[in-house]
């Protein structure tokens, strides 16, 4: 399907945040013993499966893991798939119980079959996370060896840093292109009229939600509306987009019956909070120079004189 | 139509930050707390209702999958139910469907969120359209904030008011071992507390907490097998609102009146003030407690800040709200509605320790999610009808 010619595609947006993520105290001791050169398991006391990364519980039988081992670094090609970032295989540790899923390092991936003998090889400066074991080696002569008990373990790895990052392609679609097309271009807010109720939405929309009727007209609306709810922001969090203090605002464009989102200013946190700005408030928006077809192409709006 | 009991509750040790479990070993610690109260192991389940707040909050898309392994449910039907703050109760009514269409008899539902570990406002803003008033979204705060505000004026919801909430319910949490925010506060401080988005202030605001909580729910027939004392569940819905619908004040919660009139009727309450004996509601800020008073009928509109002054919801009053501390003794979000749920039905089968209310009955149950769209009410008993 094509888009509607007169009207913008898509708005860019990503979601960015960084995360603590915490291992626990089975994948947090097989992350600490990386760095030696140790690959740590876990055997469940009731039905004697051994795991590998180690893990608080045993997925077979719901048991508690609380057994403790070193796995051998060696172990038997099960499966495999080649991507662009490398080769991704399946490992049968040897002494475990469930493949480890990880990286196959070869020049030749040609050769690599199933059933093939590998052998782990380490990062050079170990940093407390899963590639410290940079991945599985072929060694055909490797003998088959043992899960020992494990003794003298480091301190498990508490936490581990991670950012997410994701982008996304928002469509405008028909009624919200011809909204922020209009913003954009000729700084008109365009609403649309419900036939049934006469209430003119904003956004626009192609149903009214409280009829359930398609709307009708599309109706221009002022610049100017009447504060519904407000609340001065003093928080600063992950991801803000404007400095704090500043006061977020519900606002009801004259003519229109739906909230528009946006900020109150040009004047002080305290100046808000003592009553400048409340609801019932009349405001008109002070456009940016910046056209970029969305809600900040209005810097903020002011506050007004109720017949300005 | 087959009566649901709650048979088994079980709650972790809520933190700020529990750096020595991962979610899903912080999922299973409540699990087998619930299991062990109802005396029953996950061979006596036929189903699992896993329940959590956006995947955003801990990165992990569909965390139902690596909690089959913690929780022993390999081969079980387990699904996910995700509705914000509301998630808990959302995930509870899932699984009493599920009893109700004959698709099991005992469901394990358990409710978890790890909030230590991700962005907690900037994930909450994302429930805001992308277009429209995202990038100036403070989570739900600006937002409750802004209507406490308009309250205040049309309603008489003062600041004061607001901050007997806080003195009350984190007075309350002293008495609850589950509570991890144990400091009783005076109204003066809670006013001269730093401002976050004001009007609501740091000590309006419960804490980020790391928990999890796990409820076992059984037909009737099989709980009275398994426990002497079930809680029954004597009405339960959840309904959502035209967000950005004409002509909305926002004054009062739509699905809020809406999930209470139902329930009420399903349980027979006429006079909610006078019937209940205790009530657990979900204030993610003390202004919403307020809020709950009105639009659940324990007071008419504009009189919740004379409730709550009178006396009548503490410990010692007539209606007691939230005798666990509420939000404010821990918050794990997407654990915090079945933790009221639990708490309720710990009350009526007479199980609630230190914050106990003595010869609890009937209980109130009120949790949400989003910022007013989604609500949900339940009724719960220590008798079938
Ligand atoms: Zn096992
Ligand atoms: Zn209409």
């Amino acid at each position: 399907m094509t888009t509607t010619p007169e009207t913008m595609d898509f708005k860019n947006f990503q979601i960015a945040m960084p995360y603590t993520l915490t291992a626990g105290h089975a994948v947090g001791s097989f992350l600490a013993e990386l760095a030696h050169q140790r690959i740590i398991g876990a055997r469940c006391a009731k039905c004697d499966t051994v795991r590998v990364p180690a893990q608080d519980f045993c997925g077979d039988c719901g048991g508690e893991s609380n057994e403790f081992v070193v796995v051998p670094p060696t172990g038997t090609l099960t499966a495999w798939t080649v991507t662009d970032q490398g080769i991704i295989g399946l490992i049968a540790l040897d002494g475990t119980s469930v493949p480890l899923l990880h990286q196959v390092i070869t020049a030749t991936p040609s050769d690599l079959q199933v059933g093939m003998r590998v052998k782990a090889t380490w990062a050079a400066e170990p940093v407390g996370a899963m590639m410290d074991l940079a991945g599985f080696v072929s060694a055909p002569d490797a003998p088959v060896a043992q899960v020992e008990p494990a003794v003298d373990l480091s301190s498990p790895i508490e936490q581990l840093d991670y950012r997410m990052e994701l982008d996304y392609e928002h469509a405008y679609g028909h009624f919200y292109g011809t909204l922020f097309d209009g913003i954009k271009n000729s700084r008109r807010i365009r609403g649309v009229r419900c036939p049934s109720c006469r209430n003119v939405l904003l956004p626009p929309r192609p149903m009214c939600e409280a009829c359930y009727v398609p709307t009708g007209d599309w109706i221009d609306l002022p610049d100017t509306g009447i504060v519904q709810a407000c609340s001065v922001v003093h928080i600063e969090f992950v991801g803000q987009r404007i400095p704090p203090p500043y006061v977020y605002a519900e606002i009801v464009l004259e003519g229109s019956s739906t909230r528009l989102i946006h900020t109150v200013g040009g004047l002080s946190a305290e100046e808000a909070r003592s009553g400048a700005v409340r609801p019932g408030t009349r405001v008109k928006a002070v456009w940016s120079d910046r056209r970029t077809g969305g809600l900040s192409d209005i810097d903020y709006f002011e506050v007004v004189a109720d017949h300005e | 139509m087959t009566s649901i009991a709650i048979v088994g509750t079980g709650q972790t040790v809520h933190a700020r930050r529990r750096v020595d479990v991962s979610q899903a070993g912080l999922a299973r610690e409540a699990a087998i707390e619930a299991l062990n109260d109802a005396n029953l192991t996950m061979d006596d389940i036929d189903a699992v209702v896993v329940a959590s707040g956006p995947a955003m909050f801990g990165s992990v898309n569909q965390p139902e999958k690596w909690l089959v392994d913690a929780l022993g449910a390999r081969y079980k039907p387990v699904v996910r139910v995700t509705s914000g703050g509301g998630t808990g109760l959302a995930g509870a009514l899932q699984a009493i469907n599920q009893i109700k269409a004959g698709l099991a008899r005992r469901v394990l539902v358990v409710a978890y969120d790890k909030l230590s570990e991700g962005a907690l406002q900037a994930s909450i803003s994302t429930l805001y359209d992308p277009f429209w008033g995202r990038e100036f979204a403070v989570g739900i705060m600006g937002f409750s904030a802004a209507y406490w505000r308009a309250r205040m004026d049309r309603l008489g919801h003062t600041e004061e008011a607001a901050a007997m909430v806080a003195v009350k319910n984190r007075k309350n949490a002293m008495l609850n071992p589950k509570a991890h925010v144990k400091k009783e506060v005076t109204v003066e401080e809670v006013l001269a507390s730093k401002p976050l988005c004001w009007p609501i202030k740091v000590l309006d605001v419960p804490p980020i907490s790391d928990g999890a909580c796990a409820v076992i729910l059984a037909a009737e027939g099989d709980a009275e097998t398994i426990t002497n004392t079930p809680a029954w569940i004597r009405g339960m819905a959840y309904y959502a609102e035209a967000d950005n619908g004409p002509n909305r004040s926002m004054l009062q919660s739509e699905p809020l009146k809406t999930a209470a009139a139902r329930v009420y009727r399903n349980a027979g309450v006429t006079n909610p003030r006078r019937q209940f004996d205790v009530a657990e509601l979900q204030e993610p800020y003390t202004c919403f407690e307020l809020s709950y008073y009105e639009g659940l009928g324990l007071c008419a509109e504009g009189e919740a800040a004379e409730l709550i002054a009178s006396g009548a919801t503490q410990m010692t009053g007539d209606i007691p709200v939230n005798p666990s501390g509420g939000c404010m003794g821990a918050n794990p979000i997407g654990a915090t509605a079945l933790i009221r749920l639990a708490e309720a039905a710990m009350q009526v089968t007479g199980k609630a320790g230190a914050h106990q209310i003595k010869g609890a009955e009937l209980a109130l149950v009120q949790a949400g999610g989003g910022w007013a769209n989604l609500r949900g009410v339940a009724v719960v008993g220590s008798s079938k009808d």
